[in-house]
């Protein structure tokens, strides 16, 4: 079905699919893209996650071809397409690539069929194997009895699946995403989130996500890539992303976090754990898994992972008094907001008896999910 | 992979050729113009033999046209947008019945030229021979009641056709405002009238001062009206002053430019200052939403508000066609005919007569050359600038809408001048025409392109390139498609701006070729008024039946959903 890139022999690491190296990107001197590299490997689904404006979307077009960097280059296959030093610039439709908008851009005045055989005519492709290929892909997103209809006639989800099927018909070697399911409702964005991952893995296609959506990357990605500001925050699989949070700003927008800052006390230091003392002198254990860890620290501590109980609980460490403030219903979760000296920890644990605000209660975690922030 | 990294593309060198004419076709006249106006040195000899700045001194030994210029523009301005803000309210904001029937017709008075208009009132308003005048004297009065050949007069048939443009300009604000803004002011308990005067008025504002701005440039410049009513009574304002040293012996071509010049930076002013106040003013439109208006229950007074948008209409379309109608079929046109005096001689007149034939067929071959031509240029120039990355698209927008803030008639001065002296011989030729009228009428082709082009979203075009589409084939199989339906109705519009072209016209064209708007004017100050009546209801003919096709055309693509 698609061209699979050469898989290098004996143990080298994989040639990557996609490189980008220190790519910058500004319109008219506002600065987008300051300075990005990143690669993906063969057949990866490589998601780019971050808040609207942190350059994710640019980034991707910018692989595209749709928008011209103002430094760095981009090497797709080994072969450069962008180079600002080289003077290279190949445009989007020699790259070899395919995309899925936002805004799915169904061609209103072509039926399904002809939107999904669009790519096969450039490449002039016969037409009993324009037939073949597009009635495969149809099948493949459940739209062949829809092939004759037109693209107003079309619920957005559907016009999702033709998008889709009209972006891999023609074997491209990497396919981009740029938030092709946010203009879904909730329900069918859960769904096609499923169906996209199952394609992608059919396929084996190298793809790039962009996502402002932190389930649909953890739930989409080989890899993620937390972009903010125009710069690369964090990268890494989505486990180590959601669980490894390297600073404030991926702690906070990977799931809600409790940042704790103190003073290092290496002399409560066990093992693998380290302790800082806050300003209110509280002890809190935690795990450096491996980063540097200075005299002024910060942890972060998953909202999930802290215990509320009213009797004191059994463990030996990370034991606290606290007080409730405020307490608010929320379906699936309740979300407690516990006043813990001068600060406030919010924690959310599974429906449970209402507790009075003011009431006093022990508040508690495992050491291993306090997790030190890096520099 | 060489020619796809080579840094020029087939695509630029398309964007670069268009741009290229167009700045041709816009700045060689305009250049030309200036030179005229700067030419101090023996009027004869050309290129100039001195330059100075006395020609702009001779304007003020004509301190009467400049008055008129100013009363005849202020008056009409005032009333159009009286008219136009009145029928915009009535049409966006009550439930007069039949609302939207009526909005559609509003744009029929601006299709049927001021020309038309000054024809027809000045049969039905010349102060002894007028309609109205002489049933005035049958029933008992002496002189006249009303006077068309006056200030007030021309000004009044300037106002009821550019009414319409204030209306579409006042319209669009009323519509783009937000019902919620004034439901905020009510359900906080300020009251009817507190909420008009505090929330409607002030955002409405911005919106009319721009109209105003707006129209007023537009009667700076406007010529026709001018020409056929104030000719008679010796009346000049600028344009028909303008004219008239081109046209007279020896001719005073310095000042005329200067003239012109002087125009043309008293509208590019105006023009920029309406810019300026759309954009920074206007809170309104900001959003680009359309919402539901919020419409009023007059009660019983819509009908007399229906009456109102009767009385417009009747005026501004159906007296004047009536009139020259009635005027077409009398051997001698007068309020009270005999038997004998009804004869269809006029119309057959007019059909065989070979000046009126050639002018026709002229006018009727430059609609389709300026339509044609003009769809493809200006398609181009408006995906120029709006859709490619050409890094000089906003010089280029600059360029093409030039025209707007120049007076046709100004224009095709300097294109006279220009070409007189131009090495191939097209001057006097329908191709000077031609070449007019395709500059002059870019601003109007690009807008309306690039008004169906900017709602075409971007992605349709990036995804044909993502699917590996290079340039040719995309605008083939996308942009062009996509696009039809407004490439359709700008060919409309180009045609129909064409075959009622005078302002260019008059000045270019040749005794070999005559088009039919300047002949129907040459018609009545040389021949009759009534076959001049018979020759504007043939081109009425032409132009309406060009705006079926344009309204069909635009219903369907009411009907085909592109965003």
């Amino acid at each position: 079905m698609h061209a699979s890139p050469e898989v290098p022999a004996l143990s080298s690491p994989p040639t990557p699919h996609i490189e980008v190296d220190r790519l910058e990107l500004s319109y008219g001197g506002v600065a987008a893209v300051r300075g990005v590299s990143f690669n993906v490997l063969p057949g990866e689904q490589l998601t780019l996650l971050g808040p609207s404006g942190c350059g994710k979307t640019t980034t991707l077009r910018a692989i595209a071809g749709l928008e011209q960097p103002t430094a760095g280059e981009i090497r797709i296959d080994g072969n450069t397409v962008y180079s600002a030093e080289r003077g290279i610039n190949v445009r989007a439709e020699k790259r070899g690539l395919s995309m899925v908008f936002q805004s799915y851009a169904i061609w209103p005045h072509m039926t399904v069929f002809e939107n999904v055989a669009y790519g096969l005519r450039v490449r002039r492709t016969g037409a009993a194997e324009i037939a073949d290929k597009v009635h495969t892909a149809l099948d493949m997103v459940q739209m062949r009895s829809f092939a004759s209809r037109r693209a107003a006639q079309l619920s957005g989800g559907q016009q999702q699946r033709v998008a889709l099927a009209r972006a891999f018909v023609f074997s491209p070697s990497v396919l981009l995403f740029d938030e092709p399911l946010s203009n879904l409702d909730a329900k069918l964005r859960a769904d096609m989130r499923i169906e996209l991952r199952e394609l992608q893995h059919r396929l084996g296609i190298t793809s790039v996500y962009v996502t402002h959506d932190l389930e649909e990357a953890l739930a989409m990605s080989d890899r993620i890539v937390v972009m903010r500001d125009g710069l690369i925050e964090q990268t890494g699989t989505p486990d180590e992303i959601y669980r490894l949070p390297n600073s404030a700003f991926v702690a906070d927008f990977v799931g809600s976090a409790n940042l704790i800052q103190g003073r290092h006390r290496p002399d409560l230091d066990t093992g693998a754990s380290i302790a800082l003392e806050t300003v209110d002198g509280r002890i809190v254990h935690g795990m450096a898994y491996g980063r540097p860890v200075g005299a002024e620290l910060v942890v972060s501590v998953r909202t999930v992972h802290l215990r509320i109980s009213t009797e004191p609980p059994a463990a030996a460490q990370n034991v606290w008094h606290g007080s409730i403030r405020q307490t608010v219903f929320q379906g699936d979760f309740t979300q407690v907001h516990v006043a813990w000296g001068a600060q406030n920890l919010v924690v959310r644990c599974a429906a449970m008896e209402p507790l009075a605000p003011g009431r006093d209660v022990y508040i508690s975690v495992e050491p291993r999910h306090v997790v030190l922030l890096g520099g | 992979m060489r020619s796809a990294t080579s840094p020029i593309s087939a695509q630029q060198i398309a964007g670069y050729g268009v741009a290229a004419v167009a700045a041709i076709l816009v700045l060689y006249p305009v250049f030309f113009l200036f030179q005229a106006a700067l030419d101090v040195g023996d009027p004869q000899a050309r290129p100039p033999t001195a330059y100075g700045f006395d020609n702009f001194n001779g304007i003020l030994q004509y301190p009467r046209i400049l008055l008129n210029t100013l009363t005849v523009s202020v008056a009409a301005t005032v009333m159009a947008l009286a008219f136009g803000f009145v029928m915009a309210w009535i049409l966006t904001r009550t439930n007069v019945p039949g609302r939207h029937l009526f909005e559609q017709l509003m744009a029929v008075p601006y299709y049927l030229t001021p020309l038309l208009g000054a024809l027809a009132w000045s049969l039905l308003g010349a102060p002894e021979s007028g309609f109205i005048n002489q049933v005035w004297r049958a029933l008992g009065g002496s002189g006249h009641l009303i006077d068309i050949n006056t200030a007030y007069g021309i000004a009044w048939v300037m106002a009821l056709f550019e009414g319409s443009v204030a209306f579409v300009m006042i319209a669009a604000v009323m519509k783009s405002m937000d019902p919620a803004l004034e439901e905020a002011s009510q359900v906080i308990g300020a009251g009817r009238l507190r909420t008009m005067l505090r929330i409607t008025l002030p955002l409405v504002v911005p919106g009319v001062l721009g109209a105003a701005i707006f129209v007023f440039a537009e009667m700076l410049g406007s010529f026709a009206a001018a020409l056929v009513l104030g000719l008679p009574s010796r009346y000049y304002v600028i344009t028909t002053a303008i004219y008239q040293l081109v046209q007279q012996y020896p001719p005073k071509i310095q000042v005329a430019a200067a003239m012109g010049v002087s125009l043309f930076a008293v509208m590019f002013f105006m023009l920029f200052l309406y810019r300026r106040i759309v954009m920074a003013g206007s809170y309104v439109t900001i959003t680009g939403k359309a919402f539901r208006p919020r419409v009023t229950d007059v009660g019983p007074l819509r009908y007399v508000l229906l009456g109102v948008c009767l009385l417009y209409l009747l005026t501004a379309v159906g007296l004047p066609l009536a009139t020259l109608l009635y005027a077409s079929l009398q051997k001698i046109a007068v309020a009270f005919p005999t038997a004998g005096n009804w004869t269809l001689d006029n119309f057959r007149v007019a059909m065989t007569m070979n000046a009126v034939r050639s002018a026709l067929t002229n006018s009727l071959l430059l609609g389709f050359g300026t339509a044609t031509i003009g769809v493809v240029l200006m398609g181009l120039l408006a995906w120029l600038i709006y859709r490619s990355r050409l890094p000089a698209s906003g010089l280029i927008e600059y360029v093409v809408m030039f025209p707007q803030a120049v007076p046709r008639l100004v224009f095709a001065f300097g294109l006279m001048w220009a070409w007189v002296v131009f090495p191939i011989p097209i001057y006097g030729t329908l191709w000077l025409l031609l070449i007019a009228y395709i500059t002059v009428f870019l601003p109007l082709g690009v807008r309306t392109i690039a008004g169906v082009m900017l709602q075409i979203d971007k992605s349709l075009e990036e995804c044909a390139q993502m699917c590996g589409a290079p340039w040719a084939f995309r605008v083939r199989t996308v942009t062009i498609p996509l696009l039809a339906p407004g490439l359709v109705a700008a060919w409309l519009l180009l045609f129909i701006a064409s075959i009622r072209e005078l302002g260019a016209s008059i000045l270019l064209m040749g005794p070999h070729s005559k088009v039919i708007t300047p002949s129907i004017v040459e018609s009545w100050f040389g021949t009759s008024s009534e076959l001049t009546a018979a020759l504007a209801l043939i081109q009425t003919l032409v132009v309406a039946l060009a705006m079926i096709v344009l309204v069909a055309v635009t219903r369907r693509v009411g009907a085909h959903p592109v965003d």
